[in-house]
């Protein structure tokens, strides 16, 4: 009698398990083909040197994840690899131990120095770029696209301070986002922000599928990690330490979840509470894979029919007089031209 | 005149004055503060754009059935009733297709060609020779249906190359009449595809993934193709490829179907010392090297960057074949069940294929590099097959069934039926999605007042919604070409419209912000002037009681 009571109490609950690893194994396939990445830096000068660090690790573990360059829209307001005050120049570090430089000799920025405006920043999620603008600059997503933009500097309540002169408001990017919604410009959007009140910035969202992630709430600062004597200044920001801590150890076929990673950070370590906003995401963060917006793990499909082609001879061109003959040779000689026209 | 009548007159004559000013505050300085401030806007017609999703979509086909036999030619009223009814069944919502029916006897000259072969029917000659004949001409979105004559030996439907779909009669009329909607619905039209493809262009995102929409690019006037044969070892294997003959020989036909309707720019290029950077397993049995189908995800991504783009904005198709290293061969790619995959290639949504193409064996003692010419055909295959799915070609229908039989589309790459569906589903997307972009342009607007609306953003809208109305018409028409040249348009205007930089929000001022300019500039000269018309008024009415009392 009792045995049975406990079969019947026992039943559902295995059922329910096995359903639930069912839709694990469904969720985990995800309705994204590709993967960008929109990395914002946005303050100037040598004292702001961690916010270069930090928008340059993130660099490196989302290439390292793979998502491409072409696939990369990085954006650092100042040099600070070329900076006269940086004592080993060409580098720039993210840690005291100097291990890594994350500069690199491969890093693709699209927009450097005074371009990082708020007003490029707009166009590039929007879309609204001049037609002369080269290809590298566009953020070329779709509506199966994941988006994962990454801003980091000097904020404030409902806004971020862009290189010292200009402001871009929670609205306005709220907007920004909206408009990307409606021309279906993205699949799913991850946004993570490290500054000093960063959860304003994510306040006013109202477009679906957007997951934000902030390092500090409303009346917090977010602070910095730690100082390389060396440099004489901050190298990175907590936030973005312990996150590089988590995406260090992600290799790109992980199955870590994204519900692991709003967790990273607690309070005892990064002394500011990382907010997160997760009413507007469709899915369960914990049944989201880490490489959904870090990496590029793409769907494949393997060919299966193919068309039945006829063996056809390839013959090279041979250049015979009557096909060639509207080719010219050019024989004359090139020369460049004097540089200071010179007398004779 | 006492003093006090002098100082009433000056009282009197300064509350006229402040009453005078403040009138002019307001009459004059209102409105032009309101002009100055506006934004120009041009006046966009906003009840038309929302009027153009109300319009029901619907598409015409043509359709002739032409009889053979007496015991169908004596029944052709009847057949026409039954099939004109069950043609018009359609289950579409979002878009309605419609039927142009028309049954009639054979020419003699028909009859000749069905009557000219041996016992065996020789198809594609049938095929042929119909087209050629006078009476079915070789237009778009006519579709001639032949009921074979009985002393024709046909056993299932066979879907010819030139819009002509020989089917054999069977003896009931009703079970005759399902048996043909239901290939034209299914086979020729493809009804459910059209429908998906509007549903796909308005948005409805599903959070399961559905295959065909995500693995095919969208509509655009241009594609990018690049082919790049992908060489780890040059030292080892002097891989050759004649890459311009066989796009040429084997692509170049489809391309030429297709030119009046998109444009592709095909590229090539060699890649040397790049290999895949996982590590395939070993199958010890068979002495191969394999990836199972879950690793094959990870192989593009770190060959992707040094692959380059194109400089134009259009979307890109890579294919990429790849050689696999002397101590990685025999490579093979393994689908979930262990089985080989016969054509070793595999294709990445809206990015383009790969193919591993293993060199055979070679003498250890030949002299390097070994000299290894690919067969194009066999690359070509691949690609050719990737091409059409990933342009969205519906090659997945082409696989018919038991009693539906296709004529293979060989070295041409696409047959007219194909185009057909193809301009269908095309013109239904771009309908669809210039509709959606100029409906979320309207909303934008509406939305944020802001936004400078210049004059050409007016006239783009308006050749957008022009030529969505012309497509709209010509599609209910059955001039398939027309319609999708039409929504070409139109998507283009709309993109156009949209994207334009100048439509950024230039200044968000929010309302406190927008106090906070003003009242630097208002205040000082407000506090005079409303304070003045106060006191104006207290005196003008104080003097009335005055005069009253």
């Amino acid at each position: 009698m009792i045995v049975i009571l406990l079969i019947f109490l026992c039943a559902p609950w295995l059922v329910l398990s096995n359903t639930s690893e069912e839709e694990i194994g469904e969720f985990f396939k995800s309705g994204h083909t590709n993967n960008w990445a929109v990395l914002v830096d946005t303050s100037r000068f040598w004292f702001n040197y961690r916010h270069v660090a930090n928008v340059l690790s993130i660099y490196r573990s989302v290439k390292r994840l793979g998502i491409p360059d072409s696939h990369i829209i990085l954006m650092v307001a100042d040099d600070m690899a070329c900076n006269p005050r940086n004592p080993r120049p060409a580098t720039v570090f993210n840690n005291a131990n100097q291990h890594i430089n994350v500069y690199g000799d491969d890093v693709e920025v699209d927009y450097r120095g005074y371009e990082v405006t708020v007003e490029n920043f707009i166009r590039v999620l929007t879309g609204r770029l001049p037609p002369s603008t080269p290809r590298s600059k566009h953020l070329l997503s779709d509506e199966r696209s994941n988006i994962l933009v990454y801003m980091t500097g000097h904020g404030g309540d409902g806004f971020l301070k862009f290189q010292d002169a200009e402001e871009v408001s929670n609205v306005e990017l709220a907007d920004a986002f909206e408009q990307m919604w409606q021309k279906r410009r993205y699949h799913e959007l991850f946004f993570m922000v490290d500054t000093c009140q960063a959860q304003s910035m994510f306040q006013r969202f109202y477009s679906p599928n957007i997951l934000a992630v902030a390092s500090s709430h409303v009346g917090e600062d977010s602070l910095s990690h730690h100082v390389d004597p060396a440099l004489g200044v901050y190298v990175i920001d907590r936030y973005t330490f312990y996150a590089l801590e988590f995406l260090e150890k992600a290799k790109p076929g992980s199955k870590k979840t994204m519900g692991q990673f709003l967790k990273v950070c607690p309070k005892y370590q990064c002394i500011s509470t990382v907010a997160v906003r997760t009413d507007l995401f469709q899915r369960d963060p914990n049944q989201v894979l880490l490489t959904d917006f870090f990496g590029s793990v793409r769907n494949v499909e393997i060919l299966l029919n193919t068309l039945a082609l006829p063996n056809i001879t390839l013959t090279s061109d041979t250049c015979s007089k009557s096909s060639c003959g509207n080719e010219e040779v050019s024989s004359r000689s090139l020369k460049y031209a004097d540089q200071f026209p010179m007398p004779v | 005149m006492t003093d006090e009548d002098i100082s009433e007159k000056e009282k009197d004559t300064q509350a006229y004055a402040a009453l005078g000013i403040g009138l002019i505050c307001i009459v004059v300085g209102l409105p032009l503060w309101w002009k100055a401030t506006e934004v120009y806007r041009v006046q966009l017609p906003y009840s038309d754009i929302n009027g153009l999703s109300e319009i029901p979509l619907t598409y015409t086909a043509e359709v002739q059935v032409v009889c053979f036999d007496d015991v169908w030619t004596k029944r052709i009223l009847e057949i026409s009733q039954l099939l004109q009814d069950n043609l018009s069944k359609t289950t579409g919502t979002e878009i309605k297709a419609n039927y142009r029916l028309s049954v009639r006897e054979r020419t003699t000259e028909e009859l000749d060609i069905f009557k000219q072969k041996g016992s065996v029917p020789d198809l594609p000659f049938v095929d042929d020779e119909l087209s050629k004949s006078k009476l079915v001409s070789g237009d778009r979105n006519k579709y001639y249906i032949f009921l074979v004559p009985k002393l024709f030996k046909l056993d299932y439907a066979y879907i010819g190359k030139h819009h002509n779909i020989l089917i054999r009669p069977l003896n009931d009329v009703t079970e005759l009449v399902k048996d043909i909607s239901g290939i034209v619905k299914s086979y020729v039209i493809h009804e459910d595809s059209v429908e998906k493809s509007i549903l796909n262009a308005k948005g409805a995102r599903s959070l399961k993934p559905d295959k065909e929409s995500m693995r095919s690019v969208r509509y655009n006037p241009g594609y990018d193709i690049t082919f790049t044969l992908t060489v780890p070892q040059p030292d080892i294997l002097d891989v050759r490829w004649q890459i311009e003959e066989a796009v040429t020989a084997y692509i170049e036909s489809m391309t030429n179907k297709l030119t009046e309707y998109t444009s592709f720019e095909i590229k090539s290029q060699l890649q040397y010392f790049t290999t895949f950077q996982s590590k395939p397993k070993y199958d010890e049995s068979l002495k191969e090297y394999y990836y199972q189908e879950q690793n094959l995800p990870q192989l593009i991504n770190p060959i992707e960057s040094t692959l380059g783009t194109s400089s134009s904005n259009n979307p890109e198709l890579n294919f990429i074949v790849y050689i696999p290293t002397r101590d990685k061969s025999p490579l093979y790619i393994r689908d979930k069940n262990g089985n080989k995959v016969k054509s070793n290639a595999f294709l990445s949504p809206r990015w383009g294929g790969v193919m591993i193409y293993n060199v055979p064996e070679f003498n250890s003692s030949a002299a390097l590099p070994y000299l290894v010419q690919v067969d194009m055909r066999q690359v070509m295959e691949v690609f050719v097959s990737q091409i059409r799915l990933l342009l969205n070609v519906n090659s997945a229908a082409q696989l018919g069934s038991k009693n539906v039989v296709f004529e293979p589309v060989g070295v041409a790459g696409i047959n007219d039926i194909e185009i057909d569906v193809w301009l269908r589903n095309r013109c239904a997307e771009n309908l669809a999605t210039s509709i959606n972009t100029l409906q979320s342009l309207a909303q934008l607007l509406g939305q944020i007042s802001n936004i400078v609306i210049k004059d050409d953003i007016g006239s783009e809208v308006e050749t957008a919604v022009e030529s969505i109305k012309n497509s709209q018409k010509l599609l209910q028409a059955g001039n398939l070409v027309g319609a999708f040249q039409a929504s070409k348009l139109a998507i283009i205007a709309s993109e156009k419209a949209f994207f334009d930089p100048s439509l950024l929000e230039l200044l968000y001022f929010p309302e406190d912000q927008k106090f906070a300019i003003y009242i630097p500039l208002f205040l000082p000269i407000s506090i005079p002037v409303i304070g003045s018309i106060y006191k104006a008024i207290k005196h003008l009415r104080g003097s009335n009681k005055a005069k009253k009392d």
